[in-house]
């Protein structure tokens, strides 16, 4: 379990820091692999691995549409911007 | 029956880029617009004798055997199917006209009826898990929704709403694990039985605190609420109608609230954790509104400080402070929805969303600065519209139970909004006619009629507001306060 | 046991890397393998088709997505990434595992866990038959995501 936390953190902090558009994603990705670590390591300790896989399954399934989704905004933001970097994108504030 | 709920949309959705390759705009019409109709009416009218004899718990049948697709519907979910139901055919109705310059409308329809799908489905589910799920589902659909007309605004909102609300899922979901872990179960009823015989401040409350952070992260509290500002006035209008109106009160408040209530209980200290999470939501949010020029981007800080003045109202946990956030819920899902809609009129005739180039717009356009009027009253808590009776519930409610403070805060924000809301007629309705728009039309005949319709209603539910508590808050504040009843007393938080 | 700490720390490894390297290729390697390392252990959990999943969607599917992405990307000038985040982060990372490790040691102890109930069924039993609303809910998923990569890649009318 702490392994999945030591993803998590890996994950959140690329997060926060990381400047090219991508970077962000690889970063939800990072999160997503904690959580599913966590998800199924919960399962092993109940001894319960069969319902803890379905729920992988389900979640992984998830993250693909996530993925997708997420991926072709940023292709459209790249047709604007003609740039990767996030701090291209501070038009909007307040 | 219930499952139509989930099934209807579900079917139009996989059926609509069929139908659009045959009629562009006419067939995803009349279709989605029949399906919220039909959705609505059944909420309306079956669902209230299901319910009437106590929760439905409902297990599918498929031809002849028993599948194992549990569905519940209980005061509570009725009450928010009845909402989703009706925002959502206005908006529908709204997009009619709107969304004609934006392009593929059977894939727009497609994507809100998934999103009233994953909605739907929030609501009906009976384990934890799949309130994650359909969480997502709606969550996705509105991703691709906020971006949907492509501009680099819309796209870079939306792309900042995915990031924070990857991160709340992954927290919301994170915790689900860690109660799976500690209980070995995931239906509500199994988890609740867990939780009581189980005694671990420590772990729950971590799993509490994740589940704050997260559903608030939707519900866009502050201080999570770095998101909703660019990315509801960013949207097209409809869709700023239905987020602020419907998603983050169905996937923030709703989910919250059922988890803490019917598998935590609510002890004093979450019930002043979430009155005071309100409570700066409430003020917070209601500064930020004063200073904004864009009149969508106002709308939206006033969403999150309403959106607190709900978490406040339930917050307190008596039956009366529920009924009146449960109340405030509806209200401001109609008002705002009015309100969004009414933007999009007036950035579809004028092409501006800024409140310094408006001016006098009543003149022509009488209908939208009509209802507009009705809304911002409704919302800033103006009798006799629905809006007063709901503030004032939640500020009887805080006065009993002795929340002088906060009563006192809630009276001044609400003072805060009308004024912040008059600004927006006056600058946009009022006034002397900008040369710019003296040519400019009223608002075509769907989006008027969903405007009006939204207008109305808030000025009914004021007038009849003793009926409608009745028969709709009622039961849904029972189930809640039931809930808390069966569950607390086992922990000393 | 020391198969599975290895294997975890790969993961965590190669997660890093992920993040850290200039080139968004690698990136996108790095993380194909660590999610090849955490199928392994999936594998190595008795979760077997988790762990095939695993590998086939996110070490497949997701790196090929990536993949398509990264080369309709190609930008001129590549972004760049300041040095002295990279530096800062194995300092953060330490104090966090340090951190983590307190905690974890004594929350271990602490954790109350119902007695577990025996599992029936098979694989097949648990996802048809117990989870069925998830597939349903798998099923709007896929179309939502379906709609929504259509949606933002249409083709724009004239009169836009």
């Amino acid at each position: 379990m702490a392994f999945a936390a030591g993803l998590l953190f890996v994950g959140l902090y690329c997060l926060l820091t990381m400047k090219n558009v991508i970077k962000l994603f690889i970063g939800i990705e990072v999160i997503s692999k904690g959580v599913t670590l966590a998800l199924l390591a919960t399962g092993f300790v109940k001894k319960n691995t069969l319902l803890a896989q379905s729920l992988v399954i389900t979640f992984i399934v998830v993250e693909v549409s996530l993925v997708a989704t997420a991926l072709a905004i940023i292709i459209n933001i790249y047709k604007h911007t003609k740039s990767l970097d996030i701090r291209k994108l501070t038009k909007l504030r307040g | 029956m219930i499952f139509l709920f989930i099934g209807l949309p579900l079917l139009a959705a996989a059926v609509l880029p069929l139908v659009g390759k045959i009629s562009k705009k006419f067939l995803p019409d009349l279709i989605s617009n029949a399906v919220f109709l039909f959705l609505l009416i059944v909420a309306a009218t079956s669902g209230r004798q299901m319910i009437s004899h106590g929760p439905v718990l409902k297990q599918l049948n498929w031809f002849g055997e028993p599948i194992n697709i549990h569905v519940a519907v209980d005061g509570f979910s009725l009450f928010m199917l009845m909402a989703i139901s009706l925002v959502t055919l206005c908006v529908g109705l709204f997009s009619i006209n709107y969304m004609d310059h934006y392009g593929a409308k059977a894939n727009y329809y497609a994507l809100l009826l998934m999103m009233m799908v994953g909605m739907n489905g929030l609501v009906l589910v009976t384990d934890l898990f799949g309130v994650y799920l359909f969480l997502e589902v709606a969550a996705i659909a509105s991703y691709a929704l906020v971006a949907y007309g492509l501009e680099h605004d819309e796209l870079e909102a939306s792309f900042k709403y995915l990031m924070l609300s990857v991160i709340a899922s992954a927290a919301i979901l994170l915790s689900i694990a860690v109660i799976f872990g500690i209980t070995g179960s995931l239906g509500f009823a199994a988890v609740a039985e867990g939780l009581k015989s189980l005694d671990d401040k420590f772990v729950v409350g971590f799993c509490a605190a994740l589940f704050i952070m997260g559903f608030g992260l939707k519900a866009a509290l502050v201080p999570f609420h770095a998101w909703l500002p660019d990315a509801h006035p960013s949207a097209p209008a409809p869709i700023s109608a239905i987020l602020s109106g419907l998603l983050i009160k169905v996937s923030g408040v709703y989910a919250l609230v059922r988890i803490f209530f019917t598998v935590f209980g609510l002890t004093p200290a979450l019930s002043q954790v979430l009155m005071y999470l309100g409570a700066v939501s409430i003020v917070v949010a209601a500064f930020l509104a004063l200073g904004q020029k864009d009149m969508k981007r106002m709308l939206a800080y006033s969403s999150i400080s309403q959106v607190g003045y709900v978490v406040l109202g339930i917050g307190i946990g008596t039956p009366l402070g529920i009924a009146g956030g449960l109340f405030h819920l509806f209200n401001h899902a109609l008002a705002k929805a009015l309100l969004f809609l009414n933007s999009g009129s007036i950035q579809q005739s004028t092409g501006t969303r800024n409140l310094d180039e408006m001016g006098g717009l009543a003149k022509r356009m009488p209908l939208t600065a009509a209802t507009n009027l009705v809304g911002s009253l409704s919302i800033s808590g103006v009798p006799p519209l629905s809006g007063f009776w709901s503030k004032l519930i939640i500020i009887i409610a805080l006065v009993q139970s002795n929340e002088w403070f906060l009563a006192v805060v809630a009276v001044l924000a609400s003072v805060l909004t009308l004024w912040y809301y008059l600004l927006i007629q006056r600058k946009a309705f009022f006034g002397k006619l900008n040369e710019r728009w003296k040519d400019v039309k009223e608002a075509p005949f769907w989006m008027s009629a969903s405007t009006i319709i939204l207008a109305l209603l808030s000025i009914g539910i004021g007038l009849f507001f003793s009926i409608v508590i009745k028969s709709w808050i009622q039961p849904a504040s029972d189930v809640l306060a039931k809930g808390i009843q069966l569950v607390l007393g086992s922990r000393g938080f | 046991m020391i198969w599975q700490i290895l294997l975890l720390s790969g993961l965590v490894l190669f997660s890093v890397l992920a993040i850290l390297s200039k080139d968004l290729i690698k990136s996108a390697i790095s993380l194909a393998v660590a999610s090849l390392l955490l199928g392994i252990i999936f594998f190595r959990m008795s979760a077997p088709y988790a762990g095939v999943f695993e590998i086939s969607v996110v070490a497949g599917l997701i790196t090929v997505l990536f993949m398509l992405t990264i080369a309709l990307t190609k930008a001129e000038g590549d972004v760049r990434e300041s040095r002295v985040v990279k530096l800062a982060f194995p300092l953060f990372f330490v104090i966090f595992i340090l951190i983590d490790v307190l905690v974890m040691k004594s929350l271990l102890q602490k954790i109350p866990a119902l007695p577990e109930t025996v599992e029936k069924g098979t694989f097949g039993d648990v996802l048809w038959k117990q989870r069925t609303f998830d597939l349903v809910g798998q099923l709007a998923v896929i179309l939502a995501g379906v709609f929504s990569v259509l949606a933002l890649f249409r083709k724009r009318d004239k009169d836009e």
